[in-house]
């Protein structure tokens, strides 16, 4: 009778073994035990890390935890005790806490729950912690005398941090939680930065644990920004903005040889460890990394290039006599001097010294003539892109005769810079053709990508050559005799720069703004052998209109310090001589 | 003696010769059985134990490489330039101006080679390259391996 019974239940057991494995619902079970024996995971890699041209880490990783609750282990103790210790660590209301841990999440088919924090603006945003308060976190859940955390749960997530705060935060861009880079570098290069996720089956029981391979990392890169001047030109930058009261400001140093950007500096500043303010600005796009997305009309910087064109071909010479009367006309529309007067006989040295309007536009009108003036423009970059590697740079806007908007009148206007909006890129780039010897070069921030595979130098790329050397080297030295007798607030004792001050009034959209401007100046230098190019803008100051007095003290501050950093002895200096033994 | 009494105690004879026979074949089988079950065993208990370490190895390596980048994190923090500027005012030190600096030319001078940034690793399936043939040969290539070895 023993021996039927156990036979029965062995048949039993062996009906239930077959039905298990050839029934209808052996599916659902086998899938049950593979989703238990294995995880599918997708793997992110770490982002790349930036550095600056010395080394010094400018954007790197580090760790913070999303706060979970784990619905089914929550206590009302722990409920309590999680809402009271998350406050005040992390100093949020009590209220809110609370009620997301009071929440019936079970009947909403939720298990784990991440925890949110509310903006002021109304959105919830994930609740994340720093390393700091997660090992405090967990300190308290491995103590079981300290407050009942039951249920609490930290999930690490990566987090990009950004060492140097606002330090060059226009040029770095920012990643936001979901780990996607946006304007400046960060930008530009997320693709790289990223490197690329993969998915992997990662095992939930030892038996069946194997090594896992690594994602492909994103490149590391090293930028041409060097961190000491970025900070000197930022500082100085601030200074001038309390200086002049201006509304912001840009200022940008440049290598005009190889088009390397040793500063690139914005007012008012962004740290991308808290980017989120710069994106709740209504209706409008926000303007991050002015210097390529900030479009202005340059006013009398863009002389430079008029002149320019009007010296390559042949035009004019930088003697020939021009009788200024205070006033011309193009295409029916008046233009005068920036003081309203009558500046007599000058030549084109003194044009660009007294910045005269009525000069600059019959040399455009008359003596170089619309075709030639705007092919000029072209060639110089004018409305096009330079393609310099930051994310969301502007083209500016220049209207030729091809276009049908086009007025004879613009060719007046925009002979000193107005009626056409460019960059300060833009500026840079084309001007980089004047201390360059005629050569235009491509401003860029990358001087190293290093990859997985290897390193990377981005070469030096050439635009264009739209002037001549003996054009090039013929302005600049009427700029630097211009630069030592009118704009002596920018000269620097020992140093022969070239330079141009610039004054634009503001269009808005019922003409120009009668009070206020936008006060620049653009140099470069030593002229012998120019090194850095610097130009300054500073948007609507109140303590003076005129970029003589607003700009141009500020390219000089800029550049005492600079020379000292770039170790540029003076022109006139005795330099001691010393050999290594 | 009768045939009939003599047939018995052949019968029997054989049949104990042939049941301690069967008895010795079925406990042998039941030995190597149970020998073969404590091997499996065995060796499943330790796949199952280094598969454990590797699951706690890998996990306290990424805990390493928390702690790696958030100690990065901290350096770059206090070695920001705004701090070293300040420390440098602490101490006393200003910015130089040109008037402040004596230019000395040395020939023979190499400056310090320029900063080259560390590549990220190489990615790879890391379990394939660093396995040891002891857990992916086959029982004719051991042989051959200490054969092999042997001459």
């Amino acid at each position: 009778m023993v021996l039927g019974a156990m036979g029965l239940v062995a048949a039993a057991l062996l009906i239930q073994l077959i039905r298990v494995q050839f029934g209808p619902y052996a599916p659902v079970f086998a899938a049950r035990g593979e989703a238990s024996l294995e995880r599918i995971e997708r793997v992110i890699p770490d982002r790349g890390l930036i550095y600056d041209r010395q080394g010094r880490l400018l954007a790197t990783n580090a760790v913070m935890y999303h706060v979970e609750i784990e619905v089914r282990q929550l206590t009302e103790r722990s409920r309590q005790d999680i809402a009271a210790v998350l406050s005040k660590l992390l100093v949020l209301p009590l209220e809110d806490l609370h009620s997301q841990l009071t929440t019936d999440w079970a009947s909403l088919g939720q298990f784990r729950v991440r925890l949110t924090r509310l903006e002021e603006n109304g959105v919830r945003l994930p609740l994340t912690i720093d390393q700091t308060v997660a090992e405090v976190l967990n300190g308290f859940l491995a103590d079981p005398t300290a407050p009942d955390l039951s249920g609490l749960s930290l999930v690490a997530a990566p987090r990009r941090v950004y060492p140097a705060g606002t330090l060059a935060g226009h040029v770095l861009g920012f990643v936001n939680q979901e780990g996607k880079g946006f304007f400046g570098i960060e930008g530009f290069y997320d693709e790289w930065l990223s490197g690329k996720p993969i998915t992997v089956e990662r095992p939930l029981i030892p038996p069946m644990a194997r090594l896992q391979p690594d994602p492909p990392a994103g490149v590391n890169l090293v930028l041409t920004i060097d961190a000491e001047i970025q900070q000197m030109v930022e500082t100085i930058l601030a200074e001038g903005i309390e200086f002049s009261g201006a509304e912001s400001g840009q200022i940008v140093v440049m290598d005009p040889r190889s088009g390397e950007i040793l500063a690139m500096a914005a007012w008012p500043t962004l740290d991308p460890n808290n980017y989120e303010p710069w994106l709740e600005v209504g209706d409008e796009e926000p303007v991050i990394s002015p210097a390529a997305s900030g479009q202005y009309e340059p006013g009398s910087t863009f002389k430079l290039l008029t002149m320019a064109g009007a010296l390559d071909s042949g035009a004019v010479e930088p003697d020939q006599i021009f009788i200024d009367t205070g006033e011309i006309e193009v295409g029916g529309h008046p233009i005068t001097n920036w003081d309203g007067n009558a500046w007599g006989p000058q030549t084109m040295t003194g044009c660009m010294r007294h910045s005269l309007n009525v000069c600059l536009a019959y040399v455009a009108s008359e003596e170089l003539g619309a075709a030639d003036f705007y092919d000029y423009l072209v060639d110089f970059g004018i409305g096009q892109l330079t393609g310099i590697d930051l994310a969301g740079e502007v083209p500016g806007q220049l209207r030729t005769p091809r276009h049908a908007q086009w007025t004879e009148s613009d060719l007046g206007t925009n002979s000193f810079g107005q009626g056409v909006s460019i960059t300060p890129i833009q500026l840079l780039a084309a001007a980089s053709a004047l201390a360059n010897d005629g050569a235009m070069v491509q401003p860029h921030l990358v001087r190293q990508v290093a990859g997985p595979q290897g390193n990377y130098w981005p070469k030096t790329t050439i635009l264009g050559q739209p002037i001549s050397p003996e054009t090039a080297r013929t302005i600049t030295a009427m700029l630097t005799q211009s630069l030592e007798g009118e704009t002596q607030y920018a000269r620097v004792e020992g140093y022969e720069l070239a330079g141009k001050t610039g004054t634009a009034q503001v269009p808005t959209d019922v003409g120009y703004d009668p009070n206020q401007t936008i006060a620049s100046f653009v140099g470069w230098g030593p002229v012998s052998d120019p090194q850095f190019m610097v130009l300054v803008r500073m948007d609507k100051p109140t303590i003076s209109p005129w970029g003589s007095v607003v700009a141009a003290p500020i390219f000089q501050d800029v550049v005492e310090r600079l020379v000292v950093f770039l170790g540029i002895p003076p022109d006139t200096a005795p330099v001691q001589q010393a050999a290594l033994p | 003696m009768t045939m009939a009494s003599s047939r018995p105690r052949q019968a029997s004879r054989r049949s104990g010769w042939h049941l301690r026979g069967s008895a010795g074949g079925t406990f042998l089988l039941i030995i190597t059985l149970l020998g073969i079950g404590a091997m499996y065993l065995a060796v499943s208990a330790r796949a199952a134990e280094f598969g454990r370490q590797v699951l706690t190895l890998e996990s306290q390596r990424e805990d390493i490489l928390q702690g790696n980048a958030e100690l990065t994190a901290q350096l770059a923090l206090l070695t920001a330039p705004e701090q070293m500027l300040a420390r440098a005012s602490e101490l006393g030190f200003k910015p130089a101006g040109p008037q402040d600096v004596d230019y000395i030319t040395v020939s023979g001078y190499q400056p310090d080679a320029e900063f080259l940034a560390p590549r990220p690793p190489v990615s790879g399936d890391i379990g394939q390259t660093a396995l040891s043939p002891a857990y992916t040969e086959t029982l004719g290539e051991w042989f051959s391996r200490v054969l092999g070895t042997d001459e």
